[in-house]
């Protein structure tokens, strides 16, 4: 059936057709449509609704619930995402599952709540304390958010990770048109080995990140990292193959990119696109196939040029770099062109 | 019997006593202990039950979100004064509020004991008046709340009825159950096990008062 939805809508429903049936969460801005949708949809597609006290207390619940074998999640954004990092180390650490939902807003501290990327750091790179990495997908379509939360759900549990799903608020509030297909819900708990349902066999299982006896703990979560880095690194790639300049774009800066690379090529100038999905695992092996690429122009809505570094860094700092980037105010198609035009 | 524990230690009188009660109800198969940080977290090398060990404070919130997916299971959630009453009490609070499905056992010393003994919200002394949490969650609608002290062989005994108690009225009634446990750290109260154990029934027990406050 065709729907007329926005991202967040678009995010709650993919969720239940993926078989999420467990949801906690705390109010924010922009992400609040999702929380809304499972408070009132929840029992309507058995998705168990609770309202938590917090985000510290949503993001624990989660946890708890996919100990049990829920497809659990929550959704959040800004100074929410940060109260939940101590949840989320901790669920790396104890190799727990679960999906988290970041509609990114602007600024630090408090912000607001226009668009913005200023999150990238903080998901990218951990957030939580210690050794670990969430798995990060970005929507850059209302389509994308249908089709998102299964690869996310399915990803949290072949790696035992958990996995943060990101846009910004101008992918959170566009509205467009999308086929849904609800009848496929399947929900049932899971029943993983690893799922804690009461010592049955004379062998406990423990859900734990110390260890005072075994001493595989550092090993296990190298392992997991390298084999996330080595086997899931996903990207969308434009006319790279001959192209010039390339731009690297996520989210709503992607979808412009998109048009900039059309225009462009009427132009005749030779403009390609990496449209990263996996924020991390960061999509390096998109740009080992650039043949005849000399600069790199990164679009991105934070001030700090936080994917720039990336690029950089995984690049290995072969090419010409440049940033177009600001807080939360979006390039136009023809602001980006006239960039390139003026860079050649 | 869990050998990572300081000798006289009040957590292993508790686990004792939880290990007799779900023995004698025969319900290990469906126990889930979910332990809070620091001298829980000394236990879950040796439980015999499936466990989790949860963030610090963040215990009962991780059995509200197991609770609600696998009702037929028991789960408790074990955790240390510090952790039920001050980085907690929100959780704690919210659950007792929402009459959660909740099986709660808070074993009191007055201290961070892993860190070295410094004082929590329920250590008493002159400037130090503690925390009784029968006066913050009484009045919503729980099922039970006791407290006992594990301090000689009667109060043991009490507490293992109390305990008991809570276990039945969970499995029964549901809603929100807690038992409080006075518990001995002689490690940081610098005292001997037999002088730890003497100083909660000569000064603790006349603060913190033993009996049961809601049995609904
Ligand atoms: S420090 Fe205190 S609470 Fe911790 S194990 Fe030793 S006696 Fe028990």
């Amino acid at each position: 059936m065709k729907r007329l939805l926005n991202g967040n809508e678009a995010f709650a429903y993919g969720a239940i057709v993926a078989g999420a049936n467990f949801y906690a969460g705390y109010p924010i801005t922009p992400s609040t449509d999702v929380y809304e949708f499972f408070e009132n949809n929840g029992e309507k597609y058995h998705v168990k609704f609770v309202h938590a006290s917090s985000e510290v207390s949503a993001v624990n619940m989660i946890m708890g619930a996919s100990i049990a074998g829920a497809r659990a999640l929550t959704a959040t954004s800004g100074c929410g995402f940060s109260l939940m990092q101590e949840a989320i180390s901790y669920m790396a650490a104890d190799f727990v599952p679960c999906v988290i939902l970041n509609v990114m807003r602007e600024g630090a501290g408090l912000g607001d709540i226009p668009r913005s990327q200023g999150d990238y750091n903080q998901m990218t790179k951990g957030g939580g304390n210690g050794d670990y990495h969430s798995i990060v997908l970005a929507c850059k379509s209302i389509r994308d958010c249908i089709n998102m939360p299964r690869i996310a759900f399915e990803l949290s549990e072949k790696y035992r990770n958990p996995v943060i799903v990101t846009y910004d608020s101008d992918i959170a509030h566009t509205k467009e048109s999308v086929e849904i297909n609800i009848s496929e819900i399947k929900n049932d708990t899971n029943e993983l080995d690893w799922i804690l349902n009461g010592n049955k066999t004379n062998n406990p299982k423990r859900i734990q990140n110390i260890y005072y006896h075994d001493k595989g703990y550092d090993n296990n979560l190298r392992n997991k990292y390298e084999l996330i880095e080595k086997n899931e690194q996903r990207y969308e790639e434009y006319e790279t193959s001959d192209a010039e300049i390339v731009l690297v774009a996520f989210s709503i800066c992607g979808r412009i990119c998109i048009d900039v690379i059309k225009k462009a090529r009427e132009k005749g100038i030779k403009v390609g696109l990496i449209i990263p999905i996996t924020l991390y695992p960061f999509p390096q092996n998109a740009f080992k196939k650039l043949n005849c690429c000399k600069k790199i122009i990164i679009v991105e809505l934070n001030i700090l040029k936080q994917m720039r570094c990336d690029v950089e860094y995984y690049t290995k700092q072969k090419y010409e770099y440049h940033s177009i980037n600001s807080m939360s105010t979006c390039p136009t198609v023809l602001d980006i062109l006239k960039y390139i035009e003026e860079m050649r | 019997m869990y050998d990572l524990l300081c000798e006289g230690c009040g957590h292993r009188s508790a686990m004792m006593l939880l290990d007799e009660i779900i023995q004698e109800k025969k319900i290990k198969e469906k126990t889930i202990l979910a332990l809070d940080v620091a001298c829980c977290s000394l236990l879950i090398d040796f439980v015999e039950y499936d466990s989790i060990m949860c963030a610090h404070g963040r215990v009962l919130d991780v059995t509200k979100g197991y609770k609600e997916m696998k009702k037929d299971n028991v789960v408790i959630s074990y955790m240390g004064d510090g952790a039920a009453y001050s980085i907690g009490i929100e959780e704690m609070i919210h659950s007792a509020r929402r009459n959660d499905d909740a099986l709660t056992i808070v074993i009191n010393n007055g201290l961070y004991s892993m860190t070295g003994g410094q004082v929590a919200p329920t250590y008493i002394d002159s400037s130090n008046l503690g925390f009784k949490i029968e006066e913050i969650i009484s009045n919503f609608s729980i099922t039970y709340l006791a407290r006992a002290a594990l301090s000689d062989k009667e109060n043991i005994n009490i507490a293992k009825q109390y305990i008991s108690t809570a276990f039945d009225k969970y499995m029964e009634k549901g809603g929100f159950s807690l038992v409080e446990l006075l518990s001995p750290c002689p490690t940081n109260y610098k005292l001997s096990p037999k002088d730890a154990a003497n100083m909660i029934n000569e000064k603790i027990t006349k603060v913190y008062k033993i009996g049961e406050f809601v049995n609904a």
